[in-house]
């Protein structure tokens, strides 16, 4: 089986047809077994009560927006690097899932912070560079849309994707470098989690619906813009520009 | 479960209606570009790019 042939959005077209249902519909139902689990079956934490619920949208909400991003810049790189259009489509597709995202993430946030913090919002390293991310993602999308050629847009977009993508590690690693409001991870790589199983198996499966959900979208959304993009080359050509 | 979360409930509440009223925007959107691309495939191909149209990329 050739995989390369998959790179023409010609032939990822179908495919994205089929493949998304089976994105769809698991998203679906692990976000009513992860908010089942996270209402019904995990305890009320010790020390912020029922207010804590919030983390099972907030956290995974919070990652999909850096994951999405390290996505987004690495298949505008490959677009780039390598003038893949269907690389530089994905990018495209990734950045208004990964914007929402965020954006949950800083509203969900402030919503945690006001009965836990007494504020709604401070200038806290954490908080302003995830600010800075919704800021590269909205800027990503609206220098896409202001260039009408979309290869010179992807080139612009891959530019400001690969140069923004430092602050990905900035987010993560704030709460270790600076003394910030926000609490420092609860879950490590090589560490054991400090939180309830049942705490950890509700956000986990939350992440898991997000995730789904996302490629689900982002695929809808590829599959639109290959449609527009390939019929706007159709019209430059006959245009003869 | 205690509906209102020990007297946090506009904050847990409100987070959720929030991520959910993100979430039914995007997929409203999505659904109305969806159906707008619909449109503009050919329905003599319905479903798939053709080669042909893709050729033109090379040529634009």
């Amino acid at each position: 089986m050739n995989l390369y042939k998959y790179a023409s959005p010609v032939n990822f077209y179908p495919l994205a047809g089929k493949m998304i249902p089976w994105f769809a519909i698991p998203a679906a139902l692990l976000f009513v077994i992860g908010l089942y689990v996270g209402f019904f079956v995990a305890p009320t934490d010790a020390q912020q009560g029922d207010a804590y619920r919030i983390m099972f949208i907030h956290v995974p909400a919070a990652w999909m927006g850096m994951l999405l991003y390290v996505l987004m810049a690495i298949y505008a790189g490959v677009g780039w690097a390598f003038n893949a259009r269907l690389s530089s489509m994905m990018a495209s597709s990734i950045a208004t899932t990964g914007a929402m995202f965020t954006f949950i993430s800083l509203v969900t946030g402030s919503f945690w912070g006001k009965p836990t913090w007494g504020t709604w919002w401070v200038w806290d390293a954490r908080m302003t560079s995830t600010l800075i991310l919704l800021f590269l993602y909205i800027g990503f999308l609206s220098l896409q849309a202001s260039i009408d050629d979309p290869r010179r847009a992807d080139r612009a977009g891959a530019v400001l994707a690969l140069v923004g993508v430092i602050n990905v590690p900035i987010i993560y690693f704030s709460v270790q470098w600076w003394n910030t409001l926000h609490q420092g991870a609860t879950i490590r790589i090589l560490n054991k989690p400090t939180i309830a199983p049942k705490m950890l198996a509700a956000m986990l499966i939350m992440l898991a619906a997000c995730w789904l959900y996302s490629v689900a979208v982002v695929l809808v959304r590829l599959r639109c813009t290959i449609v527009e993009r390939e019929q706007n080359a159709a019209r430059f050509a006959e245009a003869g520009t | 479960m205690d509906w209102s979360m020990g007297g946090y409930g506009f904050y847990v509440w409100g987070s959720y209606f929030f991520a959910a009223l993100a979430i039914g925007l995007e997929l409203f959107s999505l659904s109305r570009r969806k159906r707008s691309c619909a449109q503009n495939v050919n329905k003599d191909d319905r479903g798939k790019i053709t080669e042909a149209k893709s050729s033109y990329v090379a040529q634009a």
